[in-house]
């Protein structure tokens, strides 16, 4: 099975596996999609991936429970693995965290404060922070700037964010990233964004500083099961 | 018999404990005619609830059994199943809810959504049972129904609207608007049983105004009439909104809630009301059985009273009349002296006698039909079993049944106590699949099992009071597993010598982990190396072996015990020292194959305000808990965890006193898994010096 996710796996597609084993800064990637495309799918298998390497994992999904986005880990798993659960590889589940909150509950600092309660008690100290649901539109870049500080202070190797564009705001930067991150772009490493062709997905990558992958280049999404194709 | 299906509900209670569930269970049946006087469920008159008919549930103010009662509503009949809300009894909830067509939830204004209102809630979801919401205790001090409202939104996801407004609300509590009919509703008399409909007060009316146009709104999303109807303008048809609420909570799309108090009287007509408008009747929901000539293929019921009977056992209850066992039909009919079989024993029952139970009185009927609940009386079987005419062969889709999780010693008092004991474990055991009984063999006690220490608790009361048996209790031990985890061979010859007739057989094979089940046994013999009569042997000696492992003492699962080799002597081999060569072969096999110690995992969720998720989070950890999610929402927090039994004692005792009482938790039995190595040693050293002291 680990043999099976290693050939398929994203962060190697990217040549981004050298990140979720290293120590320096913090590599902040983004998933952008319209509504429905697959973002959190995307999400899932790079944790998945960093979650198989070794590193522990912190899910934070802003608007989904708990049992919806364990349902999301199962699924990717499930899909990549020929029906393996995460339940029942104790040893990689132990990597994962979720934690959830209410649109209207979410705060960074709040947020902050649960990465402290969490690491300050050696209860559990993530490597690799996913963010699902955060709201670029109604929060600024610098509040985006100051929660890349707070991570990098506290050891993580990785975070991903997702962010929702609408097919009707026509801004984008000058790099080609899309609203509502259009002014934000500067703060990421890398970005991606999710686009259907015809009966095809494909996943562009608009910006990866720190990737194997040419930006402007692309990589292909399964429609179905919307992982992502060996390369 | 013909009978209009669409006018039977089943129907389901439940709730937080002490949302007043039995007071409105209590109300429902004066209602409904079916007593003629009202006891409160802790009331000084010494009578009691007529729902809680067991004496400890009297006692404790709790309902323990759900007892199956019986009553009419205008022309409807509604079989009402009380469900106990505590969560170590959440078996009987599942059961229930099995049988069940649709449910209310009731909900204490002042506590709202609780813990055992989440899990009763996930359970209702798992089994697909629509429900209808009561706010009930309106009449308390800090009622406030919109805020329990936005909790079932909120914490249960629910898409739940208020149907009613209260007219006033703590001790001004004095009726309900009804937002469908605009109407405002009240329950006059001693016992408010005469019902006085009035317009709104005109207090009220702009507020009651605004809520009906969102309630239409809402709704209007299940019925393109009504969508098409409030396009138009105009007055609207009552129906059509009844319709679409009826619809939107038959596909679980949509939780009508309702107000008032029972213990005042106000509110419960209307909520018999909404019962007969908005829950499904049995032809409204899909039940489905396993077909027994086709590798248990599923198929759906009929519900047609002409077609096969299909029954399912759901409860045995041991009462005055001697075994009830309360059964749901879910097609054919059945009559008085009908022979019927039981599908998992293959034996043809007699059905003497059939009742309808009213709490703990019945009342004799001829015959049952499809969508019935009803008690046959003494029939031999067991809980879940599935009777069915001749002719056709299903069961019923088995239930979820966890694993017992928690044990303890219980030692008879004298001989008396302990022929009272053997006859209350019997019916126990029968009665409820988490409860389980056996004796070890090493100290003779008799070990009693199940979920939690209150379900284990209530058990030695019962037996008690309604068996006479004193018994003695030990300390509450977690139910450890042993198991293998890896491959082992073994080749033992057990060889005995010692004047008359010998002892002689050796037994050659291997041990390996089983995936799936407790105990398997292979026979791979060739060429008669050990005789066909003794191969029966070996398996009595292997799972002599598995009762017990070496490590902890604890019953070994997951094991594989495949023989292939093997020698016999003409004289000196026997059952015995076949039984004997296996016991041998085991214990050489065990020691190889890695053993290991396996403890039960509780799925605990912790409820409580946001600013103690991080002592909570910390208290887990302490306990070996492993957190698998948080959720946060406004000030509110849960911690859902994984954490071993063992780890739980005394758990509410410390999460009180961290969070000054303000977060509570609810556990249920998840999985078993390894012990990590410091507790395993832990574990063997005190099971080694255990039986050194013995």
């Amino acid at each position: 099975m680990g043999n099976e996710l290693i050939v398929n796996n994203p962060l190697r597609a990217l040549g981004l596996e050298e990140k979720a084993g290293g120590t320096t800064q913090a590599m902040m990637g983004l998933v952008m999609a319209r509504a429905g495309l697959g973002k959190t799918a995307i999400l899932v298998q790079f944790a998945l991936d960093c979650m198989l390497l070794g590193n522990k994992v912190l899910h934070v999904s802003i608007g989904e429970g708990v049992d919806k986005t364990r349902t999301w880990y199962d699924d990717i798993l499930s899909l990549l693995t020929d029906g393996e659960k995460l339940e029942s590889i104790p040893e990689v589940m132990k990597n994962r965290m979720i934690m959830t909150f209410k649109e209207s509950s979410f705060s960074k600092a709040k947020l902050e404060e649960r990465l402290d309660d969490l690491v300050q008690q050696n209860i559990y100290k993530p490597e690799c922070l996913i963010i699902d649901g955060y709201d670029f539109e109604k929060n600024d870049k610098k509040s985006l700037e100051e929660l890349r500080d707070f991570m990098n202070t506290r050891g993580l190797k990785m975070i991903w964010f997702s962010a929702l564009s609408h097919r009707d705001d026509k801004r984008v930067s000058l790099d080609g990233v899309p609203a509502p991150c259009h002014e934000v772009d500067m703060l990421f490493d890398t970005i991606l964004l999710i686009k259907p062709e015809g009966d095809s997905m494909k996943l562009n990558i608009v910006k990866c500083d720190s990737c194997s992958v040419d930006p402007g280049s692309t990589l292909m999404l399964d429609p179905s099961t919307m992982l992502i194709k060996q390369v | 018999m013909s009978k209009d299906l669409s006018k039977v509900r089943n129907i389901g209670i439940s709730a937080h404990i002490d949302s007043g569930k039995t007071t409105l269970t209590e109300r429902i049946l004066f209602y409904t005619k079916r007593i003629h006087a009202i006891h409160e469920v802790r009331g000084k008159d010494g009578v009691g609830a007529k729902m809680d008919s067991m004496e400890l549930e009297k006692e404790r103010g709790i309902t323990i059994q759900s007892a199956a009662t019986y009553c009419s509503w205008k022309d409807i009949d509604i079989n009402i199943i009380d469900t106990p809300g505590h969560v170590d009894f959440t078996v009987e909830v599942e059961r229930a809810l099995r049988v069940l067509d649709g449910a209310v939830l009731v909900l204490c204004s002042v506590g709202g959504v609780q813990s055992q209102s989440i899990t009763v809630n996930r359970q209702m979801t798992r089994y697909n049972v629509p429900r209808i919401a009561f706010i009930n205790k309106c009449d308390r001090t800090g009622a406030n129904p919109e805020k329990v409202t936005k909790q079932l939104r909120e914490k249960l996801d629910l898409n739940a609207h208020l149907l009613q407004m209260p007219i006033g609300l703590e001790s001004d509590l004095k009726g309900v608007v009804d937002l469908i009919t605009m109407k405002a509703v009240y329950f006059d008399g001693d016992s408010g049983e005469d019902i006085r409909i009035e317009e709104i007060p005109a207090a009220m009316l702009e507020e009651a105004e605004e809520k009906q146009e969102a309630l239409l709104e809402e709704v209007s999303m299940f019925s393109e009439e009504l969508m098409e109807a409030l396009l138009e303008g105009g007055e609207v048809d009552t129906a059509l909104v009844y319709d679409a609420v009826r619809k939107g909570t038959l596909a679980l799309e949509f939780t009508p809630v309702l107000v008032g108090s029972a213990y005042k009287n106000k509110g419960v007509q209307s909520l018999l009301d909404a019962v007969e408008s908005f829950l499904p009747c049995p032809t409204d929901v899909v039940n489905m059985a396993l077909d027994l000539n086709d590798g248990e293929k599923e198929f759906a019921v009929t519900n047609d009273p002409k077609d096969p009977l299909i029954m399912l056992a759901f409860k045995l209850e041991d009462g005055r009349y001697g075994q009830l066992t309360y059964t749901r039909t879910y097609q054919g009919t059945l009559s008085k002296g009908d022979t019927v079989f039981n599908r998992r024993t293959g034996k043809k029952v007699k059905i003497g006698r059939l009742c309808r139970m009213h709490s703990n009185e019945m009342e004799e009927i001829d015959s049952c039909g499809s969508g019935d609940i009803v008690a046959l009386f003494g029939v031999d079987c067991a809980s879940g079993d599935t009777f069915t005419s001749e002719g056709i062969s299903c069961s019923m889709t088995s239930m979820h049944i966890p694993e017992p999780v928690i044990s303890l010693a219980v030692i008879p008092v004298d001989n008396k106590a302990q022929i009272n004991m053997s006859k209350a474990l019997n019916r126990f055991t029968k009665e409820d699949p988490t409860f389980k009984t056996f004796v070890d063999h090493e100290t003779g006690e008799t070990i009693i099992s199940g979920m939690g220490e209150l379900h284990l608790e209530v058990y030695i009361e019962r037996m008690k009071r309604e068996y006479g048996a004193l018994v003695e209790v030990g300390a509450p031990q977690v139910s450890y597993r042993e198991t293998i985890s890896q491959r082992a061979d073994f080749n033992y010859t057990h060889k005995k010598q010692t004047g008359g007739s010998g002892q002689y057989g050796r037994v050659a094979g291997y041990l390996e982990p089983l995936a799936e089940g407790d105990y398997e046994f292979v026979d791979s013999i060739v060429g008669g190396v050990i005789p066909r009569e003794f191969i029966g042997s070996c398996d009595k000696g292997f799972k002599k072996s598995v009762e017990k492992g070496s490590l902890c003492g604890a019953p070994i699962t997951g094991v594989r015990c495949v023989i292939n080799d093997g020698a016999y002597h003409a004289v000196d081999s026997s059952d015995v020292a076949f039984q004997l060569a296996a016991i041998g072969a085991f214990k050489e096999g065990y020691l190889k194959a890695k053993p290991v110690i396996m403890e039960p995992i509780m799925k605990v969720a912790v409820e409580g305000p946001s600013e103690f998720q991080g002592s909570v989070m910390g208290s887990i950890n302490q306990r070996r808990g492993m957190i698998i999610g948080t959720t946060e929402e406004g000030n509110y927090s849960v911690v859902e965890a994984e954490v071993p039994l063992s780890e739980m004692f005394g758990y509410s005792t410390t999460l009180r006193s961290l969070t000054q009482g303000k977060a509570e938790f609810t556990m249920e039995f998840a999985t078993f898994k390894q012990v990590p190595k410091s507790v395993s040693e832990q574990l063997v050293k005190e099971y080694q010096d255990e039986r050194k002291n013995s």
